[in-house]
């Protein structure tokens, strides 16, 4: 096997010599690899350039178990998401629940989705312990909740002039969530930072499919609270908390059916929503009696919202 | 509608054997009664375990629990009276196992409510019985709820949610 010094010459030749670390086929050590190692798996070779991190809260959280690399053998950035099994806690309003971190179920995933655009693309390979290595490609875009954050126009004017469109691209991305169920599978963290749109193509794109949970009854339950929290956030260009509009007389059932500190009944804020539009939201508030049962029922409230946004 | 053959519905939960003992309570020692316990195996995910042998272990448990809680029930239910030949088990085990089984029928894992529907109409049960956790309508839309479905859904039959 040739070493990384062999390789960069080869491959990355402008690489200094001095960071040349070591030839890993076997990651179970995730914490061990770091910047100049590199990982040979399925026929490759990855340069591990750093640990990626999420940023939450302004604070930076290393995750130690996800390189960005470069293939060497083709120059392409990637992300591999090596094997870390964990179970946490997370909350989701006043509930705790049990999530579990799957290599497996994200591979399975990325086998399914194959090259549709509407999600991150990827492979994945065994190293030689059998360790689950996923080879991700990395979507060039910006998160969706930024760009509609960062728009400027007032709410009228995003009402009727950029929200069509944006409900119509997000149509889309909920009928690939609608396609993981109907295959049985659920994306398991449906938020704001997972869904993204590619910057070339304008394509909304979800990544991130390995959270998973033990429910039996519901298994799109938490599915379908997210795509309902994300259609909330773009029909109101952004979270509302009731204390924000005092005045308006909004009462327990306007608000969020899991989060008290969201408004989700907005055409109390902004009338112009149409009403069509605004009771799909309705169905996410404190005051439904009346639930989703799927995705493609939602839908089938949404679509027509859009040309009624464009007739505003 | 055959309202004397009755079909209670348990998994291992405090509330199942809450409906058993209702049931027993209500039938007593009439031996004109038909109950089946119906349990409708759940098991762990696969993708909650990091390898096969620490899913089938917890595969197994589960699978040992509910089997004896099938007991328990029958038990509890002649406790109260009910003739004991009056008592069948049912068990359905899950299409998804790694564990191996002689069943003939396995449950696909789509809505136990409907799988227990489906059981009351092949069946022909005119009494389904179902324990009942309280959940908040927050729980319900995120989680699901087996007993809320069934009575929205039933159709032909009586239904005791115990609470």
């Amino acid at each position: 096997m040739p070493t990384v010094r062999e390789l960069t010459r080869q491959y990355m030749p402008e690489f200094p010599t001095r960071y040349c670390g070591t030839v890993y086929t076997d990651t179970t050590e995730f914490m061990d690899i770091g910047y100049g190692d590199v990982i040979a798996v399925g026929g490759y070779h990855y340069m591990v350039l750093k640990d990626e991190c999420e940023r939450r809260f302004g604070i930076e959280d290393p995750k130690f178990w996800v390189k960005r690399c470069r293939e060497l053998e083709t120059g392409e950035r990637k992300i591999l998401k090596l094997v870390f099994y964990e179970k946490f806690p997370i909350r989701i309003g006043s509930f705790t629940i049990q999530c579990h971190r799957s290599p497996g179920k994200e591979a399975r995933i990325l086998d399914l989705v194959g090259s549709d655009p509407r999600f991150m693309h990827g492979r994945s390979f065994e190293d030689v312990r059998g360790n689950n290595v996923r080879i991700l490609d990395i979507v060039f875009g910006k998160r969706l909740d930024l760009i509609v954050q960062e728009l400027e126009e007032d709410h009228p004017t995003y009402l009727r002039k950029t929200l069509p469109g944006i409900l119509e691209n997000y149509i889309g991305a909920c009928e690939a969530i609608d396609f993981l169920h109907r295959n049985r599978e659920t994306h398991g963290d449906i938020r704001r930072d997972h869904l993204w749109v590619e910057y070339e193509t304008g394509q909304y794109r979800w990544i991130d499919f390995d959270y998973a949970f033990g429910f039996h009854e519901n298994p799109f339950g938490l599915d379908m609270f997210g795509l309902g929290n994300i259609l909330t956030f773009l029909v109101g260009k952004g979270d509302h908390n009731p204390a924000d509009w005092p005045g308006h007389n909004l009462t327990t059932e306007d608000r969020s059916i899991v989060f008290g500190n969201r408004v989700t009944n907005l055409r109390r804020l902004f009338p112009d929503i149409p009403e069509p539009l605004n009771n799909v939201l309705m169905h996410f508030s404190a005051g439904t009696y009346v639930f989703y049962e799927g995705i493609e029922e939602m839908l089938q409230d949404l679509r027509p919202c859009v040309d009624l946004l464009r007739k505003c | 509608m055959k309202c004397k053959k009755i079909l209670v519905a348990v998994d291992a939960s405090d509330n199942a054997m809450r409906a058993v003992h209702y049931t027993g309570e209500i039938v007593g020692d009439r031996p004109e009664f038909l109950i089946e316990l119906l349990t409708i195996e759940r098991l762990p995910a696969r993708d909650l375990f990091p390898d096969e042998a620490a899913w089938k272990t917890a595969c197994e448990n589960t699978r040992a629990e509910l089997r004896i809680f099938q007991d328990k029930a029958a038990f509890a239910l002649q406790e109260t009276g009910v003739p004991g030949q009056t008592i069948t088990k049912r068990y359905i085990t899950s299409c998804h196992s790694p564990l191996t089984g002689d069943a003939t029928q396995c449950s696909p894992g789509t809505s136990i409510a409907q799988e227990i529907l489906q059981e009351v109409k092949n069946g022909d049960f005119g009494t389904v019985v179902i324990g009942r956790r309280g959940v908040s309508k927050a729980e319900e839309f995120l989680f699901g709820s087996v007993s809320t479905k069934i009575i929205h859904y039933a159709r032909g039959c009586a239904v005791w949610v115990v609470e």
